[in-house]
């Protein structure tokens, strides 16, 4: 594994060889146009279906913005760049980025989307700063100590359990509002 | 502890049967905007923040009506009031913030 661009000012990109299996057809799409939608949606709704059925949960926000604790999940492939990179041919891992980690300090492990503007600006798949700037401007009332990142993981069922131990870590360190933003 | 997820595929948005989702149409790798476009990226912010304070019920899917580097983005004047985008996609319901 290389790490590229280690002096620049920003996140770097992890590049970490050949994509094998299902990957490969994720790796190689025209990123953005209507066949990645069509990708996404083959690889997401069989499993979806199967695995999004009974009541959908709910739970009301308990305080105002103004007290709440906000933290942010990407499934973007950001890591802390010190931190181990995302498998990019799938990967069932989380990684815990703190609160104080600079744009510098980041790292994106996929290879499924065009990281060019996501490394020039990581806040387009992870608003660190975003969310900081409304801590100090008082529109929320605390921004976590810990925020989540999660790779590409072609199988749902097998990122579960990841999932319910950021769900798990979230509610106990008492975090009100989760944002949830994608790749 | 409330959810809100941010979706850039209508169909999985729908599949996927959460509490609260934005939805837009725009490329992957950008759910926030375009890079350095820090009004762009409130204005999405401010979304979510309304979603969480003010769907009425779960599993809503709201679709954002930003057209992809065709639409300008003022500045959020006032935080403590829900933006209009998702209110306006909202079902009837009392909205607060």
């Amino acid at each position: 594994m290389k790490i590229h661009e280690l002096k620049h000012h920003g996140p770097v990109d992890t590049a970490q060889g050949g994509l094998r299996g299902s990957a490969v057809l994720v790796g190689l799409i025209p990123i953005g146009t209507a066949f990645g939608h069509f990708i996404s949606k083959l690889i997401a709704l069989p499993q979806l279906r199967r695995l999004a059925a009974g009541p959908i949960p709910w739970t009301p926000l308990r305080k105002p913005l103004s007290e709440s604790t906000v933290a942010l999940i990407s499934s973007g492939g950001v890591h802390l760049r010190t931190d181990r990179p995302f498998n990019v041919n799938g990967d069932p891992t989380y990684r815990v980025i703190p609160k104080a980690a600079r744009q510098d300090d980041l790292a994106i492990s996929h290879q499924a989307y065009d990281k060019t503007d996501a490394l020039r600006d990581i806040n387009l798949v992870f608003p660190l700063e975003r969310v900081s700037e409304l801590e100090a401007e008082r529109v929320i009332g605390r921004l976590a100590d810990n925020h989540y990142g999660f790779g590409l993981m072609g199988s749902a069922k097998r990122l579960l359990p990841a999932m319910k131990e950021v769900a798990r870590r979230l509610n106990e360190s008492g975090v009100d509002l989760a944002l949830l933003v994608p790749a | 502890m409330t959810t809100v997820a941010l979706g850039l595929v209508k169909e999985v948005a729908e599949a996927a049967r959460a509490p609260r989702f934005l939805y837009l149409h725009w490329p992957f790798g950008h759910a926030l905007g375009e890079p350095g476009n820090v009004a762009q990226q409130r204005t999405v912010l401010h979304d979510m923040l309304t979603m969480a304070t003010s769907a009425p019920r779960p599993g809503l899917v709201v679709e954002l009506p930003y057209r992809w580097r065709r639409h300008t983005y003022p500045a959020v004047q006032n935080w403590s009031a829900p933006s209009q985008a998702v209110t306006s996609a909202l079902p009837r319901s009392r909205v607060m913030m």
